[in-house]
């Protein structure tokens, strides 16, 4: 055998083998969750393997929990993460449609303030924005959780690129067929770009889902909208040492999230790459 | 008759365009636009003992520019921008670094390639809070499973406080877990520009006896230079919004290191020292110091712009 394919396989066995241990222990601290998680009571803080009888007797607790119901956290942070992904994927589909179609009084100005305010870091939007919502009353409410987030600037951006590269001729020919505006964007603009509009759609669902700040914000402790993130906070205030039950509500959060990426990688990645290669 | 026609056509065209962009901008201006101006004028009041606490926003008693002549003189602001300084030499080089070496690993023909991508990459789409859960009991003293290994290799120091009690090891450790966690993101940026170098350059190199370290060096790196500078600069505004993280390991703490004839905590950073003084109720300093750290954004970007512009 000559030397260059043996060199060849050296290199390969020991790539493979670096890459190997950086995704373990990039993965260790989910998987050492995941093992706390079903373990018994008492020993999650112990390097043992005193497991949980039954196994997922601790999710069941936390699932059940009447102080800290994480059934009910799980269900709310659905209903906010599929809502405000919705939200903000159709606003942002039909302002980038204006943006990339059609000419309008104050466009360049308009743009500009989108993209200067995309700077912005999201801290600095806690004190006044806490300000506005209550005095709407929007305290302990759905909308105060979502509506001040689905104006996502980065998401109109991405749609208006694609949106422009739509060829005129397919809008002007549906309006001699007598199309309406909204037919237009409904039967036209939609379609085409619905791969970008899942991308915009799943990114804000993450975004949502692992919001932390804004939730705990907007909620008081004994909101009965809290989120997962939340109200794993609480929970913990609570049950600080009892780490099998707050891992297993932590697996709530991460499962799913988790689930949902590795099915649909490929949108969130082109929708992060897109944002990068822009700049 | 044409001139009119065209007009009819150019205000309807103006009114369609608007209605599209109705939803979108009004929750703009209302929640996005607004607030930057809200925040100057609370940030020039103050929630008083005369204040009405059903009615706090609209009852708040005009300062003029006090909260900022106090922010001046206010140690634990001061501190909090040095620790917000030095999260950022943690993190962002290390992030960039290890995304950088991922990505180059990853881009061999080897089997399994996709697999280790989703595997890196996973990690920075996962709930940071919770991520910040499970470090603290990774880093919790007697039992968590770092001090057990550094105890088990000679080094017994973390067994009885761990290592996020100690004012020298908290910050690093908060960084350590955000590194792992955030680097997969570098990564998949830095793959898709590395795949985007035509092969014909490295093969070119490789005539002229380039090394593997000279490839890297005179290559690749300038060549992802623009993603280099992009991860700087959402790395710097991630610092300044780190908030997450340590709220969920360290609270700020530990409370021990003194700075300006003050105890400092020496996790707090500015975004957190925002937190505390909203939950203490006093929006208007709080307002205050968010127009400061809004202005340091802006120099930052500003010459992040500069050096960009000049590299060009």
């Amino acid at each position: 055998m000559d030397v260059k394919k043996i060199r060849e396989r050296i290199k390969k066995i020991l790539l493979l083998t670096m890459l190997s241990v950086g995704a373990i222990l990039m993965l260790f601290p989910f998987f050492w969750m995941l093992f706390v998680a079903v373990k018994a009571e008492g020993h999650g803080f112990k390097l043992d393997f005193v497991m949980a009888a039954p196994l997922f007797k601790n999710f069941a607790a936390v699932w059940n929990n009447t102080a800290f119901p994480f059934s009910r956290f799980f269900m709310n942070s659905l209903f906010v993460a599929t809502s405000g992904a919705f939200m903000t994927a159709l606003f942002c589909s039909m302002g980038a449609y204006a943006f990339a179609k059609k000419n309008f009084v104050f466009k360049e100005v308009i743009f500009w303030m989108l993209l200067s305010t995309l700077m912005i870091p999201g801290m600095m939007y806690m004190v006044p924005q806490f300000a506005l919502v209550t005095q709407f009353g929007w305290i302990n409410t759905y909308k105060g959780m979502i509506i001040p987030h689905v104006a996502n600037i980065f998401g109109l951006f991405l749609l208006r690129q694609h949106m422009e590269t739509i060829p005129d001729a397919l809008i002007s020919s549906a309006e001699i067929d007598g199309a309406n505006e909204w037919q237009i964007f409904r039967h036209i603009i939609v379609p085409l770009s619905m791969p970008i509009i899942t991308t915009v759609f799943l990114l804000t669902f993450l975004f949502q889902w692992t919001n932390f700040l804004w939730q705990l914000v907007v909620n008081t402790p004994d909101s009965l909208k809290l989120t997962l993130p939340v109200g794993l906070a609480l929970f913990r205030g609570q049950y600080s040492t009892q780490w099998t039950l707050l891992m297993a509500a932590s697996a709530f959060s991460i499962i799913p999230i988790a689930v949902l990426f590795l099915a649909l990688q490929r949108f969130f990645i082109e929708g992060l790459t897109a944002g990068a290669v822009k700049e | 008759m044409k001139i009119s026609s065209r007009n009819t056509k150019n205000i309807r065209n103006n009114v369609a365009a608007y209605l599209f962009l109705f939803p979108f901008l009004a929750v703009f201006f209302t929640f996005l636009a607004y607030p930057v101006i809200y925040s100057l004028i609370l940030s020039l009041h103050k929630v008083s003992w005369s204040t009405n606490l059903y009615n706090v926003f609209s009852d708040m008693k005009f300062v003029g520019l006090d909260n900022y002549i106090a922010l001046l003189q206010d140690s634990h602001f001061w501190w909090s921008l040095v620790v917000t300084a030095y999260y950022a030499i943690l993190t962002i080089p290390f992030t960039i670094f290890l995304g950088l070496i991922l990505a180059i690993l990853l881009n061999n023909k080897l089997p399994g390639v996709s697999l280790f991508r989703s595997a890196y990459f996973l990690p920075s789409v996962l709930d940071m809070l919770v991520v910040g859960v499970i470090w603290t009991l990774l880093y919790s003293p007697h039992f968590g499973i770092l001090p057990n290994i550094l105890n088990s290799v000679g080094y017994s120091n973390f067994m009885d406080n761990g290592i996020l009690a100690s004012p020298r090891t908290a910050l690093p450790g908060v960084a350590l877990a955000m590194v792992l966690r955030g680097a997969g993101f570098g990564m998949i940026l830095f793959l898709s520009a590395i795949q985007n170098i035509p092969v014909s350059v490295y093969e070119a190199a490789d005539i002229d006896g380039a090394n593997a370290w000279q490839k890297l060096i005179y290559i690749t790196i300038p060549l992802v230079k623009p993603i280099i500078l992009f991860l700087v600069i959402m790395g710097t505004i991630a610092s300044l919004n780190a908030f997450t993280e340590i709220y969920a390991m360290t609270q700020g703490g530990p409370y021990v290191v003194e700075f300006m004839g003050k105890i400092q905590g020496a996790t707090r950073l500015s975004g957190y020292y925002l937190f505390e003084k909203w939950e203490a109720m006093k929006f208007g300093y709080a307002a205050a110091v968010s127009y400061v750290l809004l202005l340091i954004t802006l120099v930052i970007s500003l010459i992040n712009a500069r050096l960009m512009g000049k590299r060009d």
